[in-house]
């Protein structure tokens, strides 16, 4: 099956006073279609400079593309001019973020914001539909994401929404765009842990029902867990592990793995790690070879000479770590 | 030696504004004893660093009494004396806010020792120094750089030097770890541990992460809407949870593996929102969302009923009458 | 013992010094500022040697001599004479002294003592103090500057002196309300907060922990203002509120030289340019300024 969506060997850096900095160092990934895929790290990793390149909204300069290409259905998203890009944006690709009250326009009611999503989705197609069906398609989309009494809500404000609302805001507008794939940046990290719950719950329902595809990017392992079956985990700008959610989590092989799984508090089983040594690397002057280097207690002497690629060790299974370089330990 | 050092009795702050009174926190109290870590757990509205906020002074509260080691202290800092502000000392939960962006380390590491006369100017380097080496964090390095120039988890580290600058007893931690990545609140966390036993200090740990709590606390109460709903040490907690929002909280977190998931409180699925604490409902404030109300939920607000040794719910479901075990 | 090298004195000079150089990294992007830097160092060191540059000191008091009266510029009057024959380009070097001056003590007057009332008002926010320094500062704000300033002006006598403290007293509320802002904003976070809780005075809190977060808006603001008091002063000097003749003052020049026009451009002409390059020059350094304060976004 031909993935939805390919990133490969993607390089990404960010002009700045003091230099370049190295931010994506050949990240590739892929997303099928209907399928749920998590990509896990931590702050600064580039997990968001992943995504805004994906939806081509990084800021050029300072940022510079240095080489790779992120195919969407087979083209190349990078080298599209900007209306096609566009257009993309408008119907297929949607994206929802951390801090919804960002996401939205303070100034204009729910209801305007959603009439225009709406309006600018049959624009795309090229159809028309009368005011009271556009309403109408609002309110559905919204009921669809579990808010509770949608058509008083179309007359509020964003402020006027709590932070789980705000969210299924963001959400139905994906739903109106009818979008095959959602990328999904930190979307409940913002909220309680009961509406997280709630909200991660709807998604997963809305997901299957529509056959979306969706990126999920956070740096809540749990979260990942409950909603994906696919993950990548993702460290200074390199995949470092890919594969089964569940079997990834039940054994994590790169040691950067282990040692984030060993710092996640457990409601069973023994208490956290002392975490992981050290600091992300800086990326002005990143660690020659493996850039894990530094903080690994296994380090062989290849991982300061030579960057580990992705190595196959099961079906769909890959860790880019040199102790795992024949295929298995 | 398990005295108590802060007690906290009938607790209520009031905020009146346009649209109501706000009551934040409605009625807590609870005692922490010396060396042990308190979690007050709870979600937005719970009130939780209300709590925090009045037993620090940042707020005199609108009734009740707060003590420590037996003085009353329920004022504002303003009123409080110096001594006070040595002894209890917070850590704030925002590590972009809580250090002045325009000093660097030193100099904010010397406030609380410049005010509180903790050390001459010569000494005072080498205290910093040696504070910020309490913390793992080389001097060398850090001594002059700014907070932007590092990371969440470093600026926490540095609050946390802060705190400790004027070798308090009490420390009120407020969602120290909420904004930083797992591995690193996993080395704040194992760090606010070993400063415990070295340093003899006592927590109030507040954080909407339970599962976080497992890891550190000795006891643990939940809060919802202003008021407590349940406390009990931490491992009866987590092994018997009888109120139904504390179910509903342990059944919403996430986690990651297949023993953790059996675990969980079967099926309090979370549903309905946090109502805004302007807009309180009657009776048990959380009768709206609970799957279990009987009808009186919706009249009287229950009181705190002592389960089992040192376990107390706030519910219908358990009182002298209705308890089943 | 690199350790202890990193220490002390010599580290914090060090960090200063590549402070130093990254901010004219940033300021020298723009070579507007950077023009405006070198011309405003030019005027100056014209103004502070003006007695050994200008041809004709003399010339800058009382000096009459109607035989040289209304010559165009020429090689031994490079911007010609005025009515009375005095050398404009020497004229017009020494009232850049006076421009200059005004400028420095208008601000040495306005900024502290706004700044202060500012810190004040955005600490106090919400008390009566905060009401009494605000409400004061709006009245003050209602009226125009120049017309504050003017009126001020007319009630005490014409004079440079007078005119400076005129601008001063219309000038300090436009501090007052900058620092305003920036307090109240800060004057609940956790910082802030912080130090209260530890028990710090309230003079640390003002000036040690708040003030430092307003230096960059001042500093812009200052080297802006410093274009405007200028053209303030020879505002009031046109209308004949400031300093009087003979005093060279750009503006009481341009004045004169107006009634000559346009015949006798060069009286008003020069003074007008250098009026407009002394303030351009503040204004390009103070956007550079800007840009250098500006906080940047990886």
């Amino acid at each position: 099956m031909a993935p939805l969506l390919e990133v490969q060997d993607l390089h990404v850096g960010f002009k700045i006073f003091d230099g370049l900095l190295k931010v994506l160092a050949g990240v590739e990934l892929a997303i099928g279609e209907g399928e749920r895929v998590g990509l896990v790290g931590e702050t600064g990793c580039g997990k968001t400079t992943t995504v805004k390149s994906i939806l081509r909204v990084l800021p050029i300069p300072p940022a510079r593309l240095d080489g790779g290409e992120i195919l969407y259905r087979g083209r190349d998203i990078l080298k599209m001019k900007a209306r096609e890009v566009r257009q993309l944006r408008r119907t297929e690709l949607t994206a929802i973020f951390q801090d919804p009250l960002q996401a939205l326009n303070p100034v204009f009611t729910v209801g305007t914001q959603l009439r225009d999503i709406v309006l600018d989705s049959l624009g795309a197609a090229g159809q028309r539909l009368t005011r009271k069906e556009i309403i109408a398609r609002c309110v559905q989309a919204l009921e669809e994401t579990g808010m509770p009494d949608p058509e008083r809500i179309m007359s509020n404000y964003p402020i006027q929404l709590s932070g789980g609302m705000r969210q299924r805001v963001c959400i139905a507008e994906a739903l109106i765009k009818a979008a095959r794939l959602l990328l999904a940046d930190e979307p409940t990290t913002n909220l309680d842990v009961t509406i997280q719950d709630q909200i991660l719950r709807k998604l997963d329902e809305l997901v299957e029902e529509k056959g979306m595809s969706v990126l999920m990017i956070t740096h809540s392992l749990g979260v990942v867990m409950d909603l994906t079956e696919r993950v990548y985990i993702m460290y200074a700008g390199m995949i470092v592990e890919e594969g089964r959610t569940e079997e990834l989590f039940a054994r994590p092989l790169h040691p950067y793995t282990q040692g984030l799984m060993k710092s996640v508090p457990k409601l069973t089983g023994e208490g956290i790690s002392k975490g992981i040594p050290g600091r992300i690397p800086n990326y002005l002057d990143p660690p020659r070879g493996c850039r894990f280097h530094p903080r690994c207690e296994h380090g062989l002497p290849v991982c300061q000479e030579e960057r580990p690629p992705l190595f196959t060790v099961g079906e769909g299974r890959r860790v880019a770590c040199f102790l795992y370089r024949g295929g298995g330990r | 030696m398990t005295e108590t050092i802060l007690t906290v009795d009938r607790l209520k702050k009031y905020f009146p504004t346009k649209r109501g009174t706000v009551k934040a926190v409605d009625g807590v109290s609870f005692s922490v004893s010396r060396g042990e870590t308190l979690g007050l757990v709870g979600e937005s509205g719970s009130g939780k660093t209300t709590v925090a906020q009045c037993i620090v002074g940042i707020y005199p509260p609108t009734e009740g009494e707060i003590r420590f080691k037996g003085e009353l202290i329920s004022k504002e800092f303003k009123r409080r004396p110096k001594s006070l502000k040595r002894e209890i000392r917070i850590v704030f939960q925002d590590p972009g806010s809580s250090l002045n962006p325009k000093r660097n380390i030193y100099q904010i590491l010397s406030v609380p020792l410049k005010v509180h006369n903790m050390a001459t100017r010569r000494e005072r380097l080498a205290r910093i120094m040696n504070l910020l080496e309490i913390v793992e964090l080389p001097p060398a390095d850090y001594l002059y750089k700014y907070p932007q120039a590092i990371g969440g988890g470093e600026k926490q580290m540095v609050a946390i030097a802060r705190a400790l600058a004027t070798s308090p007893s009490f420390v009120v931690l407020d969602e120290p770890t909420s904004a930083l990545d797992v591995s690193v609140q996993a080395k704040i966390i194992k760090l606010l541990m070993r400063l415990q036993q070295e340093l003899n200090l006592t927590y109030l740990f507040i954080t909407h992460d339970l599962s976080l709590m497992r890891n550190m606390a000795s006891r643990v109460a939940i809060m919802y809407l202003g008021k407590i709903c349940e406390v009990a040490p931490t491992v009866e907690f987590f092994q018997s949870p009888f109120h139904p929002y504390t179910k509903m909280l342990l059944s919403s977190i996430p986690v990651v593996s297949e023993e953790e998931k059996a675990l969980k409180p079967a099926k309090i699925l979370s549903r309905g929102e946090i109502p805004s604490p302007v807009n309180v409902p009657p009776g048990c404030s959380f009768h709206l969302r609970c799957p279990m109300r009987l009808e009186i939920c919706s009249k009287v607000d229950p009181t705190p009923f002592e389960v089992e040794e040192g376990h107390l719910v706030r519910c219908h479901l358990f009182t002298k009458d209705a308890v089943r075990t | 013992m690199v350790g202890e090298q990193r220490i002390g004195l010599w580290a914090v000079l060090a960090r200063k010094r590549r402070g130093l150089a990254k901010g004219w990294y940033k300021y020298s992007r723009n070579y507007l500022s950077v023009l405006g830097l070198v011309v405003l160092i030019l005027i100056g060191l014209t103004a502070g040697l003006a007695p050994y540059i200008a041809p004709y000191p003399e010339h800058a008091g009382a000096y009459t001599n109607f035989r040289e009266a209304g010559l165009p510029p020429s090689k031994a009057h490079l911007f010609g004479t005025d009515r009375v024959g005095r050398d404009v380009f020497s004229r017009v070097i020494f009232g850049y002294r006076f421009s200059l001056l005004l400028g420095v003590v208008v601000l040495s007057l306005a900024v502290p003592s706004g700044v202060i009332l500012g810190l004040l008002g955005g600490y106090y926010n919400g008390t009566w103090i905060e009401v009494l320094i605000m409400r004061i500062t709006d009245v003050f704000l209602a009226v125009p500057p120049l017309v504050l300033a003017m009126s001020i002006a007319a009630m005490l006598t014409p004079n440079l002196i007078n005119a400076m403290i005129a601008i001063s007293l219309s000038w300090w509320p436009w501090y007052c309300r900058l620092v305003y802002g920036v307090t109240a904003s800060l004057r609940n976070q956790f910082f802030v907060r912080e130090a209260e809780l530890t028990g710090a005075s309230k003079l640390h809190i003002l000036f040690k922990e708040i003030l430092p977060n307003c230096f960059g808006p001042i500093m812009t603001k200052v080297t802006l203002d410093m274009g405007i008091a200028i053209l303030m002063g020879a505002s009031l000097s046109f209308i004949g509120l400031g300093a009087q003749p003979p005093t060279p003052d750009l503006g009481t020049m341009l004045a004169d030289g107006a009634k000559r026009l346009p015949s006798e451009w060069w009286s008003t002409i020069f003074p007008a340019l250098a009026i407009v390059a002394v303030i351009l020059a503040f204004n390009l350094v103070g956007d550079g300024l800007r840009d250098v304060f500006a906080v940047e976004e990886v």
